[in-house]
């Protein structure tokens, strides 16, 4: 025993000792987050409020006009509400469609539970243009669907499924669906299934149910599966240009064309920034009207 | 236990379960597509198929470029596992064991890797790189890059087994005379080993899958396989594709599956 406490004794200073170099642990993580993540990010921002110039990327002083284009020039605002319009729509359908989903899985006790989670899980381990080929081989004029449909008779010309914005939804749809229903899984294994039980028991309808008890309780699941499917849209560069093509333009391509192709730093900064926060924004109004939607549940 | 069902209630079910049998369906059609399309002999996909070939892995096997772009998308994505294996491991144990005050915001700037939109961190690299010099011609960027966005998923799985493991542990090895060294190495490492495999194993699907940051980043000899596919893409339409991507798809199992033969897969959360 006295052995014991002297040894602890003994040993307390070589841990202070030790305690000082702890630091070095998150020094790497460290470093590397702030040198290749925040003085880019920064570096982006002040990008962006330099003067455009013809000869160089940018020219020396500063100025606000590339903010000013971005915010005026009607090409780029349409391209903006597009991104907008169809991001709230693959946002909308991803819900629609992963509800059913999770809440099955969260409840089956079939023994394929594992299988069906694989199913779930596996489109995130296949590259995105893999997958929006998959899309192009079963969606093209000479693909599977189109083949099959005239085959049958149904259709005479193939029906225009690509390079236009059904393809582009479509694959957005695809994409970011696993994104949508692992947190709703995680919110709806969460609710105790006797409510659900003890609500059926007094008579209240299936429906009722959904509608009454695992609706609300399932809000932060809905809340945090909206926010990510909706941020992964907005920014989202394959899908566009692999199912749009070059008819329909989303933001993140034509910034990525601004400065990779065209040179225009600071015009390309100002309107990735513009998107980062009309993005940032809409999550914040998505906010206050989840919180509405469901008053106490959040 | 089932209480009783009214008829339209039966429907309604019947209606559920089809539904949901058809989200499944839509979830694994493209892939499973783009398998079969790999092994059909003809240029096009079709019900019932041409037959079956393995000419379209013959053309994969004879094109430099496809060869190459592999090549460089594993190098990449194994010195990205390893180096965020290290650096990540080493930030959770930090994380886990020693902050005492602002362990929200260190968690925070731990994770922006991964939270931050991909093609936007690409584009903030890509003028950095230019601005200090680095440029665009070798590896080095786009690896940091790589290195930059995996290193969260292994911070995350390993926070996530560390908060699980009992310090009590710890603390009865060293009660009995262990260093810290030894009773870190001999108790916890072991114990931890399966968050830092599951870790490891998403920086590589992670970064062997990448797009936007190996897109902008790309040098002359630097393309990998992910980019070269979508280049592919723009012209070409041919099965050549489909066994490219199905060897990818392959390459990604294959991992996975040690990694559950191995250590166990784990669930995590998002």
């Amino acid at each position: 025993m006295n052995q014991a406490i002297g040894r602890i004794v003994l040993t307390a200073p070589r841990r202070r000792a030790a305690g000082r170099w702890r630091w070095l642990l998150i020094l790497p993580a460290l470093l590397l987050v702030l040198l290749f993540l925040g003085v880019p990010y920064l570096n982006i921002v002040v990008m962006s409020f330099r003067t455009p110039s013809t000869g160089a990327p940018y020219a020396p002083g500063f100025t606000v006009a590339s903010y000013a284009k971005a915010l005026s020039d009607p090409l780029y605002l349409g391209i903006l509400w597009r991104t907008l319009r169809i991001s709230v729509l693959v946002t909308a359908l991803c819900l629609l469609i992963a509800y059913p989903v999770s809440y099955h899985l969260a409840r089956t006790r079939s023994r394929f539970r594992g299988l069906l989670f694989a199913c779930i899980l596996s489109p995130l381990l296949v590259g995105v243009v893999i997958r929006c080929y998959g899309w192009i081989i079963l969606l093209a004029n000479n693909g599977l669907v189109n083949v099959t449909l005239r085959q049958w008779g149904l259709i005479r010309r193939p029906l225009p499924m690509l390079n236009n914005e059904f393809g582009v939804t479509l694959g957005l749809v695809h994409i970011y669906l696993p994104f949508m229903i692992l947190p709703l899984l995680g919110a709806i294994q969460g609710i105790n299934p006797s409510l659900e039980e003890a609500a059926r028991s007094l008579g209240a309808s299936r429906i009722w149910v959904m509608r009454h008890v695992v609706w609300p309780l399932s809000a932060p699941g809905v809340q945090s599966g909206t926010v990510l499917v909706f941020v992964l849209s907005v920014s989202s560069y394959v899908t566009p240009v692999v199912l749009g093509g070059s008819r329909v333009q989303m933001m993140a391509p034509i910034v990525v064309q601004q400065l990779d192709e065209a040179f225009l730093w600071p015009f390309g900064t100002a309107l990735a920034i513009v998107l980062a926060i009309t993005g940032g924004l809409s999550v914040v109004a998505w906010f206050r009207i989840t919180q509405r939607l469901f008053k106490g549940a959040l | 236990m089932r209480t009783a069902t009214t008829a339209p209630e039966r429907v309604g079910h019947a209606v559920f379960v089809t539904f949901v049998t058809l989200a499944y369906v839509f979830l694994m059609a493209p892939i499973v597509v783009v398998v079969l399309a790999s092994l059909n002999a003809g240029n096009y996909l079709k019900f019932p198929p041409e037959g079956l070939s393995l000419r379209w892995y013959a053309t994969f096997f004879h094109s430099a470029p496809f060869l190459n772009a592999m090549a460089v998308s594993l190098r990449v994505a194994v010195i990205a596992t390893i180096l965020s294996t290290i650096i990540g491991t080493l930030a959770a144990v930090y994380y886990t064991r020693f902050t005492t005050w602002g362990r929200q915001t260190l968690r925070m700037v731990m994770i922006a890797p991964m939270l931050l939109p991909e093609v936007l961190t690409a584009i903030a690299l890509l003028l950095y790189y230019y601005v200090i010099g680095l440029g665009t011609q070798t590896l080095i960027g786009l690896q940091i890059g790589h290195v930059l966005v995996t290193m969260p998923y292994v911070f995350l799985n390993v926070t996530a087994n560390l908060g699980n493991l009992d310090p009590a542990l710890e603390e009865a090895a060293r009660s009995l005379g262990a260093s810290p060294a030894a009773a870190f190495s001999r108790i916890s490492l072991p114990l931890m080993k399966q968050g830092v495999v599951n870790g490891a194993m998403f920086a590589f699907i992670i970064s062997f899958d990448l797009f936007s940051i190996s897109l902008l980043l790309k040098g002359v000899d630097t393309v990998t396989l992910p980019i070269q596919l979508f280049d592919y893409l723009q012209w070409n339409f041919d099965p050549t594709a489909a066994a490219v991507s199905t060897m990818s798809i392959l390459v990604t199992l294959t991992v996975v599956l040690l990694t559950d033969r191995f250590v166990g897969l784990r669930t995590v959360r998002f």
